[in-house]
């Protein structure tokens, strides 16, 4: 048995600078940090049942993995070569689609998982690339490189994407007080999961040549942002979470919806400096800085608008944040 | 004499105010993330830098902790290797020098573990094969060095070295002993402070808690 583990994430600014029809034209930047919700996937080899199995969200038993349904684990598999004998269960403290990059978390816990399975161990890097294999050029997504990188390396980062297509990891080093000051100042509001983001991110790539300037002004305010926050100062990072957010907003239809934008229009009017929507399509979770007295007020006006505005399951997620990324949390298969 | 002090006092200064603050500060975040998945932290060294492993494994074991015993989920398993004498000379006669820690290191290494490597030259040949097996298996190594750095430096994936002229082994063991205190005094002071402030409900992927409210009774 190999259980294989990924955190989910929680990008600030420079999301959507990660697509290569831009960072192929310009550095994209992306500011990211690790949380402490974890996808977990476990692996078994199962020599005397002739199937492959997958069970995540739904039970699937075939007798080859092309058959199967769930993408991620078909072309996983077929890539690597795997054909039978295997069970495979993915495992996770929170629904998907909930904007905090679950998907690619996934991918990422399966690569290191699945190739701790046929005796071949990943780095961080090396397990963020597979999952980016996997996703972009196997499973065809038309999604960036942030999610993986995020998941697999672990902790706070400023991720940068070069024209040619390399990508650098340079750890913001917040000590842990500046840290837990970040997690007692951040809300975490979970509204309703998120439609297929395909469909947006689809768009949003047709419309770089248009918005051009934008994804640049992203992309260069993502050292601005990392300033702010070497700096604790949470106030600034909020206001720059919301330019941030206008700023996505115009990038496809549908990014948001009016419901959303009450929603923020009352949490700023609650005492929050700012925040952004982590997700696209309408739901997902809202990320509000506040001064700390000022969270609970925040949080409550928020249950009560998210509610009146039709988002029944809306509640709060504490969050943490960890250094962990892609990790074996247990290898029985020998070394 | 005053004078002989105070040339190796103004060097040992020197080498302070220009510490490797940025690959400490990583060393701290792979040490951080072990803690998370419950890994374990091997330490080797020769000599005064074997001194200074098991030094730091005594504080960083109890000590980081120590203001709060019985707040902890689970604790830091740091382990210096190898873990006694016989086993050390048991290597070395029947194996060779070279071995006695990758030797030793080869039972215990796991995917979650992590690797310090402490060596003033960087290339005592038994500490770069320890250093080799972990690369192998993918565990992160922290290296810490001195003079050039050697083949220790290259090699790690947080690379502190102290740089001095070749054969200063008094100011890079005194200027070590530093940076192993700084791992023990951070990781003092983030437990403290995560136990004061009743915060860290922080999930950790080995399915514990760092937390301070769940805990487990210890006799004492």
């Amino acid at each position: 048995m190999i259980i294989s583990s990924a955190p989910m994430r929680i990008s600030f600014v420079g999301g959507g600078t990660d697509l290569p029809d831009f960072y192929t034209k310009y550095p994209g930047r992306v500011i990211s940090t690790a949380i402490d919700k974890f996808i977990f996937i476990a692996i078994n080899h199962a020599p005397f049942t002739n199937h492959v199995a997958a069970r995540y969200s739904v039970c699937e038993e075939v007798s080859d993995p092309s058959e199967l349904k769930n993408t991620r684990i078909r072309e996983a598999l077929l890539d690597l070569g795997i054909s039978t004998n295997i069970e495979i269960g993915s495992f996770a403290p929170i629904p998907a689609r909930t904007g905090l990059g679950s998907s690619s978390s996934f991918s990422v816990a399966l690569m290191k998982g699945l190739n701790a399975y046929i005796g071949k161990k990943l780095d961080k890097r090396e397990v963020a690339e597979a999952a980016c294999h996997l996703e972009i050029d196997l499973v065809k997504e038309p999604i960036g490189k942030q999610d993986q990188y995020a998941a697999a390396f672990g902790g706070f980062n400023v991720l940068q994407f070069d024209p040619d297509g390399t990508v650098s990891v340079e750890p913001l080093l917040l000590d842990y007080k500046k840290r837990t000051d970040l997690e007692n100042h951040l809300i975490l509001f979970f509204l309703g999961t998120t439609r297929d983001a395909s469909s947006i991110l689809t768009e949003q790539r047709a419309n770089t040549e248009r918005n051009f300037e934008i994804l640049k002004r992203m992309s260069d305010s993502v050292p601005v942002f990392k300033d702010a926050l070497l700096r604790a100062d949470f106030q600034s990072a909020g206001e720059m979470l919301i330019e941030g957010w206008t700023m996505k907003k115009q990038l496809a239809s549908g990014i948001s919806n009016s419901g959303i934008d009450r929603l923020f229009e009352i949490a700023i009017s609650s005492g929050a400096w700012g925040g952004k929507m982590l997700g696209a399509g309408g739901a997902g979770c809202l990320m509000m800085l506040a001064p700390i007295n000022r969270r609970v007020a925040v949080v409550n006006t928020l249950m009560v608008g998210a509610k009146a505005e039709g988002f029944e399951s809306a509640c709060e997620i504490p969050v943490g944040f960890v250094q962990s990324g892609a990790e074996i949390v247990l290898n029985s298969n020998g070394r | 004499m005053e004078r002989y002090i105070q040339e190796f006092s103004q060097s040992a200064i020197s080498l302070l105010r220009n510490l490797p603050k940025v690959e400490i500060a990583k060393a701290m975040n792979i040490l951080q993330a072990a803690y998370e998945r419950d890994g374990r932290i091997y330490v080797v060294g020769n000599g005064g830098s074997l001194a200074l492993a098991t030094h730091w494994v005594a504080d960083f074991n109890k000590t980081v902790f120590s203001h709060n015993l019985d707040g902890y989920q689970h604790r830091f398993q740091a382990i210096r290797l190898p873990t006694t004498e016989e086993e050390l000379t048991a290597w070395a006669n029947d194996v060779g020098y070279e071995m006695v820690f990758a030797g030793p290191l080869r039972n215990y290494i796991q995917d979650s573990d992590v690797l310090i490597a402490i060596s003033s030259s960087g290339n005592s040949e038994n500490i770069i094969r320890a250093v080799e097996l972990a690369r192998s298996q993918k565990v992160p190594v922290i290296g810490i060095s001195g003079f050039d750095g050697g083949r220790l430096n290259p090699l790690s994936d947080a690379k502190v070295l102290i740089p001095t002229m070749q054969g200063d082994y008094e100011l890079v063991e005194g200027v070590h002993a530093i940076v192993l205190h700084i791992f023990t005094k951070y990781f003092k002071d983030y437990f403290d402070n995560a136990f004061l402030l009743g915060k860290s409900q922080v999930h950790l992927p080995s399915g514990a808690r760092l937390n301070s409210a769940d805990h487990i009774h210890v006799p004492q």
